[in-house]
């Protein structure tokens, strides 16, 4: 069976995270993608590490963000490609665009296509002064006030390493796409008509992900939050145990539980401390309100036990810890091979990479988890032509 | 920004049996989208666990609530007892989508697994949201936000250079993001519909929505096995992409992400005029000739780029790196962008009208539709439209040629 997307057309003219990942997800729900490349490539292709597999030396990103696409070459100065690709969008469902280097007559009020959902994702959004300004990671987390959340007030801002202001957009961008095409195909079913223009950005995304902080910050009746101390805590690396990093939350434990719990650390001296009663309330642990100070004495008592220990104690005691996995650890991880979540895609030299799988289980319309890899560059150049030319 | 264009999810109504945060940030996007989004209570609810009580509270009320519960309408229904029940199918009966965020088993138990919704709307498209799954040794686990940034490994690639991985410290990240994967899925499993003709059962848990977050650090990871060790506001994948120190200690952020970039960037550098050996040469020097290259040899390169930047102003780098189509940024504080022309003119940041609450800020809608624009209206008080509500069904039901069936 074909996924949930099955028989939607979709182009892409985009590089680096937001815009692949976007028309991949597209892919993997089960639309036909066309990737459009300029003859250097996308440029994640020549991102750090180098992977040697397939046709060439793309990064893992790439190959990662562009599975289950055809992929085609353009060059935006030959009149005769300008035109192969006006003829691609007036044949498609769907456009995914970023900012680097579109041409103006393929801009949307150019094109010959009234049923089209152009999606253009851009860094800073569609009006206000920066909305022609390129955009980054770093660039839009430190605009959005994203790094406050990090580092240590003052110094050096920290970035959150994976690439959360682009997969937000992308998945601002994924939803978007999917409720034009609905609202298409609900007034115009057959000969849509009803497409439009959708703009995402990777600072409005940002800043909408941190909406919880902004109502927070609306005059509420008490500070502590954690929503709002957060700007001023130290860096929070966990609780180190002998081996490894947990979190843990006190939950429901009070009273009895409380001190049977102080008792199984053997933590007998914590008793004596000033700052006992803290470490009785619910603010001791995890997020809670005296996390960052207490957080010295819990990894004095935790430090005599494994991690695995110190879970399994907590949890006997009505709270909840979870292991602090790095990716190694996660990628071992029973729980995430029991839900599948990391899947093997064969690559073009018959050697596989494995990858993450698309995070929807449809029933009716299952997705398939056997996927075709990312494309050489203009690897299929050939049958998308023909295939443009036998509809035209 | 409000228009009284219709949504492009307008007619899609959803029964919204969700709390906490993942499957109400769900059914936010979907209302923002245009559904008509009816968020259930029990009319027995405590306000202060609303929201999962999490502060601070504004009247009493979590900011969780009033964050989570915008774009909706509210509605008391106690599906323990028979008579709600009914009244529950009987909506259920006028609904598209069925978003529910609880334990497997815990729909069931309430009358409204998939098996009982479809006998009373087999078109339904049934979207259910877990933590872990819904197999695996953690299937019963509780999820939220926080355990999940900490097992999928999320906090394990930020930190200062040289330090030890840190906790984002701002919640909610992993929340959200399930909550619009839900929310995609939701929409996809309509557009299957359409195709079809049938309704469905979808699923999406955290544990895959936060991995799938993290797909390109994790490939890299997969591939290589080589963990990544924090590096500051410096990226992974390419170089120069970090903040700079500019003249009287301001921050800025630069990023090279291609030799076209590359080349632009260094053409600045030059014309700068700034008093650093190397600095003339960027776009020559054999150490720098591509991106990986300059991966391979970052801190060499941002430490002689650093000494540029901090002879120039911020303003000047901004101006002159904007100009070369070279991507860039500095922090901006909360105080600022609610007045900054960026956020309000798109509408990211808006302050709006609650019930019970007053104004709040808060984030907008993400998007902008050109024909069918979204809205943003501030969080529902717990079952405030159930009259209202309860109205439009005996309408309905006077209206119709036969009873309402009724299953279970």
């Amino acid at each position: 069976m074909a996924g949930p997307l099955d028989g939607y057309r979709v182009v892409e003219i985009a590089e680096g995270v937001a815009g692949p990942y976007t028309a991949m997800s597209l892919a993997d729900a089960g639309a036909d993608v066309v990737k459009i490349e300029p003859p250097q490539g996308d440029r994640s292709r020549g991102w750090a590490p180098s992977l040697n597999v397939g046709d060439g030396d793309d990064s893992p990103l790439f190959r990662a963000l562009n599975r289950n696409k055809r992929g085609i070459v353009l060059d935006w100065s030959s009149a005769d490609d300008l035109e192969t690709a006006r003829r691609l969008l007036s044949q498609a469902d769907v456009t995914v665009v970023d900012k680097f280097g579109l041409p103006p007559e393929l801009a949307w009020d150019r094109l010959d296509n009234p049923g089209l959902v152009y999606c253009a994702i851009s860094g800073f959004g569609p009006n206000g002064p920066w909305a022609d300004r390129p955009a980054s990671e770093i660039g839009t987390q430190m605009a959005s006030e994203a790094t406050s959340s990090l580092g240590v007030l003052g110094n050096e801002p920290v970035r959150h390493g994976s690439d959360i202001g682009s997969v937000f957009a992308a998945n601002n961008a994924i939803q978007a796409i999917c409720a034009a095409l609905y609202a298409r195909d609900e007034s115009d079913p057959g000969h849509p008509t009803g497409g439009q223009r959708v703009e995402v950005s990777l600072f409005g995304s940002l800043i909408a992900m941190r909406s919880t902080l902004w109502v927070a910050l609306s005059n509420p009746d008490e500070w502590w939050g954690f929503h709002l101390d957060s700007y001023v805590k130290p860096p929070d690396h966990g609780y180190q145990c002998r081996d490894l990093p947990i979190y843990f939350s006190l939950a429901r434990i009070r009273g009895e539980f409380f001190d049977s719990l102080i008792d199984e650390l053997g933590m007998d001296w914590a008793r004596e401390h000033p700052d006992y009663e803290k470490l009785r309330t619910d603010g001791a642990g995890g997020a809670g309100r005296y996390a960052a100070e207490l957080t010295p004495l819990w990894e004095r008592g935790f430090a005599n036990f494994d991690a695995e220990q110190v879970i399994e104690i907590v949890e006997r005691h009505g709270g909840w810890a979870f292991p602090m996995h790095d990716y190694e650890r996660l990628s071992r991880d029973p729980q995430v091979e029991a839900v599948g979540a990391i899947i093997d895609v064969e690559q073009q030299d018959g050697s596989t990479m494995r990858q993450i799988a698309p995070p929807w289980d449809f029933e009716g319309t299952p997705v398939s988890m056997t996927m075709r890899p990312a494309p050489g560059l203009g690897e299929h150049q050939e049958e998308v032509l023909a295939g443009l030319a036998a509809r035209s | 920004m409000e228009s009284e264009m219709p949504g492009p999810l307008d007619g899609v109504r959803v029964f919204d049996l969700t709390l906490w945060m993942v499957g109400p940030w769900a059914s936010t996007q979907l209302g923002a989208l245009g559904a008509d989004v009816i968020h259930i209570e029990q009319p027995s609810v405590d306000p202060r666990t609303l929201g999962a009580g999490v502060p601070p509270t504004i009247n009493g009320t979590s900011i969780g609530y009033m964050t989570w519960n915008q774009n909706k309408r509210g509605l008391f229904l106690d599906l323990k007892s028979a008579s709600d029940r009914q009244t529950a199918y009987e909506l259920l009966q006028t609904c598209d989508v069925f978003l529910i965020n609880m334990r497997p088993g815990a729909a069931e138990r309430m009358g409204v697994g998939y098996e009982q919704v479809k006998a009373v709307n087999p078109d339904i498209v049934y979207t259910a949201i877990t933590g872990w799954g819904e197999v695996g040794p953690m299937r019963d686990k509780p999820g939220a936000d926080v355990q999940a940034q900490y097992f999928t490994g999320f906090w394990s690639v930020s930190g200062a250079e040289g330090g030890r991985p840190e906790v984002y410290r701002h919640m909610a990240q992993i929340d959200a993001t399930t909550g619009n994967v839900a929310a995609q899925a939701v929409i996809m499993g309509l557009l299957a519909r359409k195709r079809t003709g049938k309704g469905q059962r979808v699923h999406v848990g955290m544990l895959r929505a936060g991995m799938a977050l993290q797909s390109g650090r994790l490939a890299e990871y997969l591939s290589t096995e080589t963990l990544h060790q924090p590096l500051g506001s410096a990226a992974f994948a390419t170089a120069p992409d970090q903040a700079f120190q500019c003249q009287w200690g301001d921050w800025i952020g630069v990023s090279v992400t291609g030799e076209d970039e590359w080349q632009r960037f260094a053409a600045v550098m030059r014309e700068s005029e700034a008093e650093v050996e190397g600095i003339d040469d960027l776009a020559t020097d054999p150490r720098w000739g591509s991106n990986r290259e300059r991966v391979a040899r970052r801190s060499e390169l941002a430490a002689l780029l650093q000494t540029g930047f901090e002879q120039r102003p911020r303003q000047y780098w901004m101006l002159r790196m904007s100009a070369a189509g070279i991507p860039c940024g500095y922090p901006i504080s909360f105080e600022t962008l609610q007045h900054h022309a960026q956020a309000i003119e798109n509408a990211y940041l808006r302050e709006v009208e609650t019930s019970g609450w007053g104004k709040v800020w808060t984030g907008g809608a993400p998007w902008e539709l050109s024909r069918t624009p979204a809205r943003w209206f501030g969080a529902c008080l717990p079952g405030e439209h159930t009259g209202e509500i309860l109205d439009e069904l005996a309408a309905r039901r006077a209206t119709a040629d036969e009873p309402a069936a009724v299953g279970d």
